[in-house]
């Protein structure tokens, strides 16, 4: 019964969804305030009907109720009660309730705290909005609904959630980065409005810069979760392996980070409007890119075998609606757009719009490595993989250039730089750099260049950021105006939110060298009191022991690990058996650290009872997530602005048209 | 105009990426081209799997149109299509067995080679013979330099003992009708 109410929530969603779509939008264009205002509470209500949706397929998981399809196919009555309440993500129909929810959580957020933004825009902005979340909800009636049911033959019991995703990582992974996906919505939403309202001055970056930022953060994060799942949950040792899947989630997330700081430079400064409108576009467009190509089974991946063809047309029509629209509309009036500030060869917006370049390079790569093999066996051509190699390497030249410039643009000027002084401090922290990376990756046993390199540019990230805080600090200091603490403490939040973001930048950066130089692994056969040293580390073997979990069964290895005769850690590594998906899972023994991770994968038994088993010493490789959080964390900062909050600062702003002198001296 | 053109520019990449989108939805991403079509079969001597002391080399494939089947007895679709095939053979077409064993290796477990051909002897009597005799790949390095990814699959060789098809899975009816024949015809024909 409750999933039939699902079913028709969903469909006064959708119904809500083009109410939305229509009166508000008309509204702006006829301007009629009464239409205007609907905005709000038709975004509320649609709201309200999708988490009622939402509510009742958890409903039917928590009561295993298996005359609905999806339930039977993603659920077991066995499953442990908090899988059950993710497990509703946990195939291609619930994730999808989910996704669209959060566009409906997205949309009342914007609808709830927009309160300085003019109705006019607000109301074009979630028309927008409702017009997404109309393909989406049509995708989901036609195409795969939650709610089919499989009456009157039932099965007694599900089919069981697939064992990889019974983990802690897949819990909050997938609403994490479905929040980063679709939060780029809002920044498409702002920049269409303002293609449409034809006022594409430096208000709508301010605007939409809170939320963009916001769903960076998330994407941030979810991307990763997603990678510190796949190290520890596969058992592979590795933390990226440039999957489609990966790639899909990658690509927002680097044109997102093109968008942030170019949005950054629209408000301050008024130029490469059209530019950041396109990476708004691109953003969201490259978010719904990555679920048709991860969906549709276009591409190899686990499950694109029987994947049907009806769905990737359906999303195929969306994106030519929503990506093929926007574009044609950019084309019609980004054409228009004049950008009226003016910069020197140095300064801060050339730098930036040289990283822009570069992390466009970047896109191109990944969307390049991930399309090419389909481009050219659909031309004729045969077919070919591309692999991480092709990746790795592109990356590898792509970064330097990128590092060098990430780490001057902050400390050069707006508008126009003095080069002599720009290249004294260039010099000075390039110095710096370079002994402090020689000498810490010296520190090492068998030192590579590689490693050298990531060290100086990691180095040269931090030290260009802590001179740009000095920098930024030291005429109060000098002045003897502030102390030095208090003038930290008077940097705006959108100040620490950069330097947070390019710390961040150069944590993660120091992880990925070092894991990539250093990481040491091996795959040997053991028997029960055998030891094996590794990077210094005795591993010991200390036998297998039976556990039996809720849903599954399991061989458990017991490794003692000694450093210098002292016991370190003692790892647990599982085998898991999954009866009811006849699956087994590696569940590996991780022992992390600030500096090293301790790792042991158990393979299978051997003829004469020993047993295989793969360890790894991993060199800092909690800093590649470590750092993301920073970033993330950055992010939050920079959202935390009270210039965001402030009612009347954005009034201000929208009223400087007539004076924008008034603009820059409060933005400057 | 000019500037026009350059912000159309985005809108005409996605366009045409769009249509490579579109036909790839109706490809499997699974299929793909043989980097050995027309080429000649690589090199090669190997024992028959019945007889091993008699051996076989590339040559033999010169003079007729042949089928290279690659099938094991542990293979669940091989079994499939062998009906298939014998039909085939009762066609008058000459079918070559390439066997790729699974248990001869130390790291699985070594199995005698009287076992294996009981077991295929058994397997052939259940449910046809279509082979006119097997080629034993011991080590399976044949199948590595034919670029097998697994079995069932099919190659179609020329009288000059080129391969001109490479199929992967099985072979039914609508497969043959559809691939095979229009290729194997022509080459018959001359």
């Amino acid at each position: 019964m409750l999933a039939e109410l699902g079913n028709f929530s969903l469909i006064m969603a959708l119904m809500v969804a083009i109410l939305l779509s229509v009166y508000p939008m008309w509204g702006a264009y006829k301007g009629h305030q009464k239409m205007m205002a609907m905005a709000k509470p038709l975004a509320i209500g649609m709201f309200l009907f999708t988490a009622f949706a939402y509510f009742c397929l958890t409903y039917a998981f928590v009561h295993d109720d298996f005359s609905v399809a999806y339930v039977a196919n993603t659920s077991n009555s066995t499953l442990p009660i908090y899988y059950k309440y993710t497990a509703v993500w946990g195939g291609h129909e619930g994730s999808f309730l989910l996704w669209t929810l959060i566009l409906c959580v997205w949309t009342l957020a914007v609808a709830l705290f927009s309160k300085a933004i003019p109705v006019k825009v607000l109301a074009r902005v979630l028309a927008i909005l409702g017009m997404v979340g109309i393909g989406f909800y049509l995708f989901m009636l036609l195409t795969s609904n939650p709610f089919d049911r499989l009456l009157p033959f039932y099965p007694i019991d599900g089919k069981d959630l697939n064992p990889l995703l019974q983990d802690f990582g897949m819990i909050i992974h997938p609403p994490m980065l479905y929040m980063g996906y679709v939060g780029f919505s809002v920044a498409f939403a702002f920049a269409i409005a303002a293609l449409i309202s034809g006022q594409l001055d430096s208000t709508w970056a301010r605007w939409s810069r809170p939320w963009t930022l916001a769903a960076w953060s998330f994407l941030t994060v979810g991307v990763a979760l997603g990678s510190w799942w796949a190290y520890y949950e596969l058992g592979w040792g590795g933390w990226w392996f440039w999957d489609p899947s990966e790639n899909a989630a990658f690509m927002p997330w680097i044109i997102g980070t093109a968008l942030v700081h170019s949005l950054a430079v629209t408000e301050k400064r008024k130029v490469f409007k059209s530019w950041t409108v396109f990476l708004a576009i691109a953003a969201f467009s490259l978010s719904l890119l990555g679920t048709f190509l991860i969906r549709s089974g276009v591409l190899v991946s686990v499950h694109s075998f029987a994947s049907d063809p009806s769905r990737g047309l359906f999303i195929l029509g969306l994106l030519v609606v929503i990506i093929g629209g926007s574009l044609f509309l950019y084309a019609l009036r980004a054409s228009q757009i004049k950008s009226n500030g003016r910069y020197g060869l140095v300064s801060r917006e050339v730098f930036l719009m040289g990283n822009n370049i570069f992390l466009t390079a970047a896109t191109l790569v990944v969307l390049l490595g991930t399309l090419l093999p389909l481009v050219h066996k659909e031309l004729g051509m045969g077919s070919i993989s591309i692999g991480a190699p092709f990746f790795d390497q592109m990356f590898t030249y792509l970064i330097v250039p990128f590092v060098l410039l990430l780490g001057v643009g902050p400390l050069s000027r707006w508008k126009n730089q003095s080069l002599q002084a720009l290249s004294k401090q260039i010099m000075i922290a390039l110095g710096l750099s370079l002994s402090a990376g020689l000498l810490v990756n010296a520190g090492f046993e068998q030192s590579t260049y590689m490693a050298d390199l990531g060290l100086v540019m990691s180095f040269w990230v931090i030290i260009t950021t802590v001179m740009e805080v000095r920098q930024r600090i030291e005429p109060q200091v000098t002045a003897g105006k502030y102390s030095i603490w208090q003038s930290l403490q008077k940097l705006t939040p959108s100040h620490w939110g950069m330097v947070l973001g390019h710390l961040g930048f150069a944590v993660t950066l120091i992880g990925i060298t070092l894991v990539s130089a250093y990481n040491t692994e091996r795959n040997v056969r053991m028997a029960e009191g055998d030891s094996v040293n590794l990077q210094g580390y005795e591993f010991v073997f200390k036998g297998i022991s039976q556990l039996q979990g809720p849903n599954y069964s399991a061989d458990v290895a017991h490794v003692d690990v000694y450093q210098n005769s002292q016991l370190v850690s003692t790892l647990k590594a599982e085998k898991r058996f999954y009866p009811v998906q006849r699956n087994v899972m590696t569940e590996a023994g991780i022992d992390s650290g600030f500096s090293r991770d301790l790792f042991v994968a158990l393979g299978e038994q051997l003829k004469n009872g020993d047993w295989s088993l793969r360890i790894y010493v991993k060199p800092f490789i909690n800093w590649i997530w470590a750092g993301a959080f920073i970033m993330a964390i950055g992010g939050v900062f920079s959202i935390s602005d009270k210039r965001y909050r402030m009612g009347s600062l954005a009034r201000n702003a929208s009223s400087a048209k007539e004076n924008p002198k008034n603009l820059m001296e409060q933005t400057s | 105009m000019k500037k026009f053109m350059i912000f159309l520019l985005p809108l005409l990449v996605f366009l045409g990426l769009l249509a490579f989108l579109y036909q790839g939805l109706f490809s499997d991403p699974r299929e793909h081209e043989s980097t050995l079509l027309e080429q000649s079969m690589p090199k090669f001597v190997l024992p028959d799997l019945m007889e091993t002391q008699k051996t076989y080399s590339q040559e033999i494939f010169e003079g007729k149109v042949t089928l290279l089947n690659v099938w094991g007895v542990w293979c669940v679709t091989c079994a499939v299509e062998l009906p298939y095939l014998q039909q085939l053979k009762e066609d008058g077409k000459h079918i070559v067995g390439l066997y790729y064993d699974q248990d001869i290796d130390p790291d699985f477990g070594i199995k005698t080679v009287a076992r294996v051909q009981q077991e295929v002897k058994e397997k052939l009597a259940q449910l046809g013979n279509p082979y006119a005799f097997n080629i034993f790949d011991v080590k399976r390095d044949l199948s590595l330099d034919l670029g097998v990814t697994g079995a069932p699959e099919t190659f179609l060789i020329d009288q000059t003992g080129k391969i001109r098809l490479h199929h992967i899975g099985d072979i039914n009816p609508r497969v043959w009708n559809t691939k095979f024949a229009p290729i194997y015809n022509k080459l018959v024909a001359n």
